[in-house]
C-alpha cells in the first residue's frame, strides 16, 4: 500500500529509526505483497519474491538504491502463482516458494535464474494446502514445515507431486486460528508468527463471490490476538507450544513476519496493527531445557 | 469490539514509547492478574509514532487538504492555506482514527465537494472503500463501506457519471461502482484485458472535460484470464496454471471515461524518455492540460501533456533538493489557488507548489505531520522479515 522495497536497518535500531540503506525503485523489480524474505548467508544474497510479476528476486546482500536483481526467476517454465513467501535450505542448496493462490510449494536451486524449472513441486488436494505463507526445513531429519490455513503441515524435505503431509500441528492447544504467517527453523524446533488475523475476501478476482452478503469486520480487529510460538518439528497434533511470546507487554497484536538471531539470543517479529518491528531478548528460547520449563509454566498457566 | 478493551490493551505498551494502535482486541491475561510468562516486553521497536502520507486530494471550495495515513491508519485534514513555520509539526483541522473507524492500510483518496465525503481505499486485507463525512472526527464510524476486490490503490471519482473508478493492483482491472454504493454490490463495469495493457495500476484520474482516465502503472504483471486467484486467498481453480509472469515498463494509460472491457488506450506514455519510475499518485491539471504524475522512484513530479502519447519527455520535472520532494506518493490539484499538491513517503510531509512550477524549486507551503528532521522507518505493513547475520542487520520489506 506503500512504497515497495526493502529497508534496512542496524540490528540494535529503536524507536522511530530511519533506515541505514533502502532497496527501492522501478529497476530493483520489486514489488508489493512480500510476505516471505530470506538473506542466504552462504552466498551472501538476499532472496525476495514478486507476487504481483510471478518472479522470484536474487540481491546482492549490500545491494541499495535502485539496483537491479543479480538474478530473477520469471517464466512459464517457473510455475509460478503469485509466489508471496520464500524461505532457503542453504545445507541443500535450494530456494523454497509459496504460493496460496496456487495452493503449491516450488522448490528452486539456489542458483536458478531465467524460466527455471522447479526441482520440486509440492500440489494437488492430497497436499491439503492451501492459504501457505511460512516454509522452514530440517535438514537433518529431512523434513519441511509449512504454515497453513489454520495450522503447520509437516512433509519429507523431498516430497515431490500430490502428496500427503506426514503429520499436522492443530487445534486448540495450537493456539493457531487463522493464517500463520512467517516461520524459521532453528536446532530442531519450528518458530512461528501466528497472526490470527481473519482475511474474508469477498472476490475470486474480480467476481464477487456468490455468497458474499456483507462487508465483513475489519480484519485487524480479530479479537483473538496472534502470537510467537515454538513446537518441535516433530510435535503432531493437537501441541501446544514450547514457548509462547503474546500479550500486552510483548506489544503484539497480529504479528507477521519473523526472524531468529540465536547468537544473540533475540527474535525478530513484525506486526501489522504495530506497522513495526519489535525485538525480544530471548536466549531460553534458544535452549533445550529451558523450553521445557517454559513449556510447564504455561501449561500450569492453562 | 468494546473500547473498554482499548484501555486493557494500553496498560502493557505504558512501559515503552510506542505508537498507540487501535487496540481492538482482549489479549490473553493470567488469571492471576500478573503479566503471563509468555508476556514478555520487547527490548526494542522499530516504529513510526506520526502519521506518514500517502495519498492526498484537495477541495478547494471547503479549504481542505486531506492524506491518507496507513501508519497510524488515519486521515488527516488541514487547512490547505496554513503551511507550517520553522519545521514544526502541523496542526490538522481533524483527524478520524480508531478502530470504529474501518481504515486500515489506506492508499488512494478523493474528496467530494458537492457531497462532501472522503473516500479512501484500503489497499490490504480490509478490502474496502471507505466513505466517510467532511464532519467526521476523531474514532467514529464511516458513512459507507463498500466492498472492492484485494489490492485496491487509486481512486477516481467521475461527478457527472456519478461513479467511483478503483484500481486493483494484482488483478490489473480498473472496477466502477455507483457512487452511492454501500456494503456488498457487484461493480457497474469492470475495465480489465491484455489490450488495457493494465500492469499493477495505482494512481488513477477522471478527466469529465474530455471523458478520459489515466492510470499510472507500474508494469507488474501476472495474467488477467488464468488462475488469477484472489490475492491473498487460495484460488478456487488452483490446478490451473496462470499466464506467466512479466516485468514490464511503467507506464501512464489513457482510456476513454466510459470503456469498459479489455478496451484499448487511447494512448500511452511509455518508454526511457517518459522518465517514468514506479509513478504512484496521478492528477489532471485542467488550467495546464496536463498529467501530473508522482513519480516514486526518483523523487520527483512529472508532467506530460494531456495529448503525450509514446515515448516522450515530461514537459517539466518537478525535482531537486530545494523542493524537498522525498519519495512521493500523492499528487493534486487546487485549481482556484493555482497550485499543487505533493505528499510525500519519505519525510512527514505535503507540500504546496505553483502548478507551473519546474526544476529545483522551494515550495509555497509544507504540512509536516511530524518536527522537521524526524526519521522515518517507512513502513507498510511489513508482513516479512530476515535477519543478517554478516552485517548485523534486519531488512524489512513492504
Amino acid at each position: 500500500m506503500t512504497q515497495p522495497r526493502i529497508a534496512v536497518f542496524a540490528r540494535l535500531a529503536n524507536g522511530n529509526a530511519a533506515p541505514t540503506r533502502v532497496i527501492t525503485g522501478q529497476n530493483t523489480l520489486l514489488g508489493r505483497t512480500v510476505h516471505g524474505l530470506a538473506y542466504d548467508s552462504a552466498r551472501d544474497e538476499i532472496v525476495v519474491p514478486n507476487a504481483l510479476a510471478d518472479a522470484i528476486l536474487v540481491f546482492r546482500a549490500d545491494a541499495a538504491g535502485a539496483e537491479h536483481p543479480v538474478r530473477m526467476i520469471q517464466g512459464p517454465r517457473t510455475h509460478l502463482v503469485t509466489p508471496h513467501a520464500v524461505s532457503l535450505d542453504q545445507q541443500n542448496r535450494e530456494i523454497l516458494v509459496a504460493s496460496l493462490t496456487g495452493k503449491r510449494i516450488n522448490v528452486f536451486r539456489d542458483d536458478a535464474n531465467g524460466d527455471a524449472t522447479p526441482v520440486r513441486v509440492i500440489e494437488g488436494p492430497q497436499t491439503e494446502l492451501g492459504h501457505v505463507v511460512g516454509l522452514a526445513v530440517d535438514p537433518d531429519r529431512n523434513l519441511l514445515a509449512v504454515a497453513n490455513t489454520h495450522e503447520i503441515l509437516i512433509f519429507n524435505r523431498t516430497d515431490n507431486g500430490n502428496v500427503a503431509p506426514r503429520a499436522r500441528i492443530v487445534g486448540p492447544k495450537t493456539g493457531i486460528t487463522d493464517e500463520p504467517w512467517q516461520m524459521e527453523f532453528y536446532n530442531g524446533r519450528i518458530y512461528l508468527a501466528a497472526s490470527n488475523h481473519f482475511h474474508d475476501n469477498l472476490y475470486e478476482g474480480v467476481t464477487l463471490k456468490p455468497d458474499a452478503k456483507e462487508v465483513p469486520d475489519d480484519p485487524w480487529l480479530n479479537p483473538i490476538l496472534g502470537f510467537m510460538g515454538v513446537w518441535n518439528i516433530t510435535d503432531t497434533g493437537d501441541v501446544a507450544p514450547l514457548a509462547l511470546l503474546r500479550g500486552p507487554f510483548s506489544g503484539l497484536i497480529h504479528p507477521v513476519g519473523l526472524a531468529l538471531n540465536p547468537k544473540d539470543g533475540e527474535i525478530y517479529v513484525s506486526d501489522s496493527v504495530r506497522n513495526g518491528v519489535l525485538s525480544f531478548l530471548v536466549p531460553q528460547f534458544f535452549a533445550q531445557q529451558d523450553l521445557t520449563k517454559l513449556s510447564d509454566r504455561q501449561a500450569k498457566i492453562r | 469490539m468494546s473500547k473498554t478493551l482499548f484501555a486493557s490493551l494500553a496498560v502493557g505498551f505504558l512501559l515503552f514509547t510506542l505508537p498507540s494502535v487501535p487496540a481492538q482486541a482482549r489479549p490473553q491475561e493470567s488469571q492471576s492478574g500478573k503479566p503471563a510468562s509468555e508476556d514478555i516486553p520487547p527490548v526494542r521497536m522499530i516504529a513510526d509514532p506520526y502519521p506518514a502520507f500517502n495519498g492526498i486530494a484537495v477541495d478547494p471550495a471547503h479549504g481542505l487538504v486531506a492524506m491518507s495515513d496507513p501508519n497510524r491508519k488515519s486521515l488527516l485534514l488541514y487547512d490547505r492555506l496554513r503551511g507550517t513555520s520553522k519545521g514544526s509539526l502541523s496542526v490538522p483541522i481533524r483527524q478520524i482514527i480508531g478502530p470504529d473507524t474501518f481504515l486500515g492500510m489506506i492508499a488512494g483518496i478523493v474528496l467530494d465537494p458537492d457531497h462532501q465525503e472522503i473516500y479512501t481505499a484500503n489497499n490490504d486485507i480490509e478490502d474496502t472503500v471507505v466513505v466517510m463525512p467532511y464532519s467526521a472526527s476523531g474514532d467514529v464510524k464511516p458513512a459507507r463501506v463498500f466492498s472492492v476486490p484485494h489490492q485496491a490503490w487509486g481512486l477516481a471519482l467521475g461527478e457527472k457519471a456519478d461513479q467511483i473508478a478503483v484500481t486493483v493492483e494484482v488483478q490489473n482491472t480498473i472496477v466502477f461502482y455507483n457512487r452511492e454504493v454501500k456494503g456488498v454490490e457487484a461493480p457497474l463495469r469492470i475495465m480489465r484485458g491484455q489490450q488495457t495493457g493494465l500492469a499493477d495500476p495505482h494512481g488513477i484520474y477522471w478527466d469529465e472535460q474530455h471523458n478520459e482516465i489515466g492510470v499510472a502503472n507500474h508494469g507488474n504483471f501476472r495474467g488477467v484470464v488464468r488462475n488469477t486467484g484472489g490475492g491473498c486467498s487460495p484460488s478456487f481453480i488452483a490446478d490451473d496454471e496462470p499466464e506467466a509472469g512479466e516485468s514490464r515498463p511503467p507506464s501512464i494509460r489513457v482510456f476513454a471515461a466510459d470503456a469498459k472491457g479489455d478496451a484499448k488506450p487511447l494512448r500511452v506514455i511509455e518508454g526511457s524518455k517518459t522518465g517514468l519510475d514506479w509513478p504512484m499518485g496521478i492528477a489532471y491539471d485542467r488550467q495546464h492540460d496536463t498529467i501530473l504524475v508522482a513519480n516514486n522512484g526518483d523523487s520527483s513530479i512529472l508532467v506530460f501533456s494531456r495529448n503525450a502519447n509514446g515515448d516522450v519527455a515530461p514537459l517539466r520535472v518537478l525535482r531537486g533538493d530545494k523542493t524537498g520532494i522525498n519519495h512521493p506518493m500523492g499528487v493534486a490539484v487546487d485549481p482556484q489557488k493555482g497550485e499543487i499538491w505533493v505528499s510525500n513517503w519519505g519525510d512527514h510531509s505535503a507540500f504546496a507548489f505553483n502548478s507551473g512550477a519546474h526544476g529545483n524549486v522551494a515550495p509555497n507551503r509544507i504540512i509536516r505531520s511530524a518536527p522537521q528532521g524526524t526519521p522515518t522507518p517507512g513502513f507498510g505493513n511489513p508482513m516479512a522479515l530476515a535477519y543478517d547475520s554478516k552485517r548485523d542487520e534486519l531488512l524489512v520489506p513492504n
